[in-house]
């Protein structure tokens, strides 16, 4: 009966120890021998620890102490000098009276579950920096939409508290998208992708790529959906650009054929007039080669102004100078064709803060929109362009009128949009888009009163301070 | 002695009118003229040219709308059209297949070739 026992003993596939109350090693199975090497007098503490006493926390000292069954992690080393980790787990050995007699110690090689171990957590770790630390907005939703993680840049970006509903968090609705990709992959496990605008904390609105997966558990089913979104608000905005310099490299090939155009037709006058000794035909011809060669300066100007993003020069200047400056700049083209000009300049009104040279290619821009105005309206034999300047505590206002063309309410609407001109071949389509961009970065705007047939009114307000948030920057 | 030929000239830009209408006086023709598509088609009914010259960059398409009237009232569709447009030659092409209206009798882009314009005008009514 006994030799089972004992044969039981011997195979068990772990080192196994019986220990007297000294920590003296009594009997030892066949594994423990065979990777300690012999027991005999020897304490646990010496062949596991290499210790020369015992060890602080010792199971097999608690279970002499009360009975109890104990176990602990710990390290040992065997005869050839490996390391092994075991998990030790001691029980009493008492005699017939209750009394222990013994403690048998019993140690199980983990040290390949301890690998795994290590080697899970690193990788975890791997990919929890990899989750936190991605150039991307990151958010993991459940079945209720609520975002149960995010990482570092979604935290940052949109001030992510968890529990918060994805469609409140990012896009401040009170309900869901319609419709929902995240619901649309948790109900057929697709990956998705699409386009969006969302809005940061800071209310910034950004363009988004946003991909939508499915993160399944151990069964197969979708229990979370990660969502993973790209910034491409700079792509978007380069694409505009792009957009906008493809429109106007062609409104610029359309606007110097008319040019060029015109240019032809006065040279083609002069040299026949030239032949014919015809000098009113000679002057006449002059006359549209000189108007024409100013378009095309003035369209460069206006190319090259839009070319770059400028940072106003913010001077204290006198609105008074400046509109007469334009005034004067413009009574000899208007003089040439027979328009006559006001200038109504109350001197009172003080100085304003703002960038001299724009703020003088705005006035002249809308000066000599009145003057092509009055020149293509032939209902009228008598053309008159009035500039007036006044102010108010907060702002100056300019104010030039004409008694032009005027504008249908289709062309007044379109009037400070890109590229549209309804100068036909003479306009780039620049003039008025520049001039208002240039209103707006003084913190100010231009509107429009126009009739068809009638003439026009345009209203640009600056503020004579310049902006707080201009002033920031 | 053949009558003078008379030339109705539609542009809304005055320096292309003033070249045009010298030029083709040079060239023995008589002219008229006008600055939009609108008033251009009552005065191809009130002066009868004998070739239209028609820009179709005009405001509000009223180059189009009048090449369209042309070709639809008995009155004018005989009367040979050139158009000159600033636009590419694409636009040629979109004009020659809308079907409803045929295509113009000559297309010429700006800046315009005189000679081939004159040349063509000649060929056209003499």
């Amino acid at each position: 009966m006994e030799n089972i026992y004992q044969a039981y003993f011997e195979s068990l596939p772990c080192f196994v120890t019986v220990q007297d109350r000294d920590f003296r090693i009594i009997s030892a199975n066949r594994m423990f021998r065979d990777n300690f090497g012999d027991h005999e007098g020897r304490f646990c503490y010496q062949i596991y620890k290499q210790r020369p006493e015992k060890c602080e926390i010792c199971p097999v000292e608690r279970t002499f102490r009360d009975g109890g069954e104990y176990h602990s992690d710990e390290q040992v080393r065997t005869l050839d000098g490996r390391d092994v980790c075991v998990i030790v787990n001691t029980t009493p050995i008492r005699n017939e009276k209750g009394d222990i007699i013994a403690v048998m110690e019993m140690s199980t090689d983990i040290t390949d579950i301890k690998l795994l171990h290590q080697q899970l957590r690193e990788s975890q770790e791997r990919y929890r920096i990899l989750f936190e630390e991605v150039p991307c907005y990151i958010s993991i939703q459940d079945k209720d939409l609520r975002i149960v993680d995010a990482n570092r840049l979604h935290r940052e970006a949109f001030g992510t508290s968890y529990g918060g509903k994805c469609y409140e968090v990012y896009k401040h609705r009170k309900k869901e998208c319609e419709p929902c990709t995240v619901r649309q992959t948790f109900a057929d496990g697709k990956v998705r992708t699409h386009e969006e605008v969302v809005t940061s904390r800071d209310n910034e609105q950004m363009n988004v790529l946003v991909n939508t997966a499915p993160i399944r558990n151990g069964d197969g089913e979708i229990e979370k959906v990660i969502e993973m979104s790209t910034d491409i608000t700079q792509i978007r905005q380069l694409q505009d650009k792009l957009t906008s310099v493809g429109l106007l490299i062609s409104s610029i090939s359309h606007g110097i054929k008319g040019l060029l155009n015109g240019l032809d037709g006065g040279i083609y006058l002069v040299n026949t007039g030239l032949k014919k000794n015809d000098r009113d035909r000679i002057d006449r011809g002059w006359e549209i080669a000189l108007r024409n060669v100013d378009r095309i300066r003035t369209m460069v100007m206006d190319i090259l102004y839009y070319a770059k993003d400028r940072e106003p020069d913010w001077q204290t200047i006198s609105p008074a100078d400046l509109l007469r400056d334009v005034c004067t700049i413009i009574e000899d083209k208007a003089k040439k064709l027979n328009i006559q000009c006001g200038c109504n300049i109350d001197d009172d009104v003080g100085e304003f803060e703002a960038d001299p040279q724009a703020a003088r290619a705005l006035l002249t821009n809308l000066v000599e929109n009145a003057a092509d105005a009055c020149r293509i309206d032939k209902k009228k034999s008598e053309h008159r362009i009035s500039a007036s300047l006044r102010g108010t505590t907060e702002k100056i206002i300019f104010e030039i009128t004409d008694n032009g063309a005027g504008m249908d309410r289709e062309t007044r609407e379109k009037a400070f949009s890109l590229f549209f001109s309804s100068k036909g071949a003479g306009g780039t389509g620049l003039g008025l888009f520049i001039s208002n961009k240039i209103a707006q970065a003084h913190g100010g705007h231009i509107t429009v009163e126009s009739t068809e047939g009638e003439g026009s009114r345009f209203i640009v307000e600056m503020p004579r301070r310049r902006p707080a948030q201009v002033k920031e920057e | 002695m053949a009558e003078q030929k008379k030339i109705l000239i539609v542009d809304d830009e005055p320096d292309m009118v003033e070249w045009l209408t010298t030029f083709f006086h040079d060239h023995g023709y008589q002219t008229c003229f006008s600055y939009d598509g609108f008033d251009g088609f009552e005065k191809t009914l009130s002066e009868k040219p004998d070739l239209i010259t028609l820009d179709i960059t005009m405001d509000r398409e009223s180059g189009i709308k009048m090449y369209r009237k042309l070709h639809d009232s008995e009155q004018t569709n005989a009367i040979p059209v050139i158009i000159i447009t600033g636009v590419s030659p694409e636009l040629k092409g979109f004009i020659e297949r809308r079907k409803q209206v045929d295509p113009p009798a000559a297309f010429f882009e700006k800046p315009v070739d005189k000679d081939k314009l004159i040349s063509r005008v000649k060929e056209l009514i003499g």
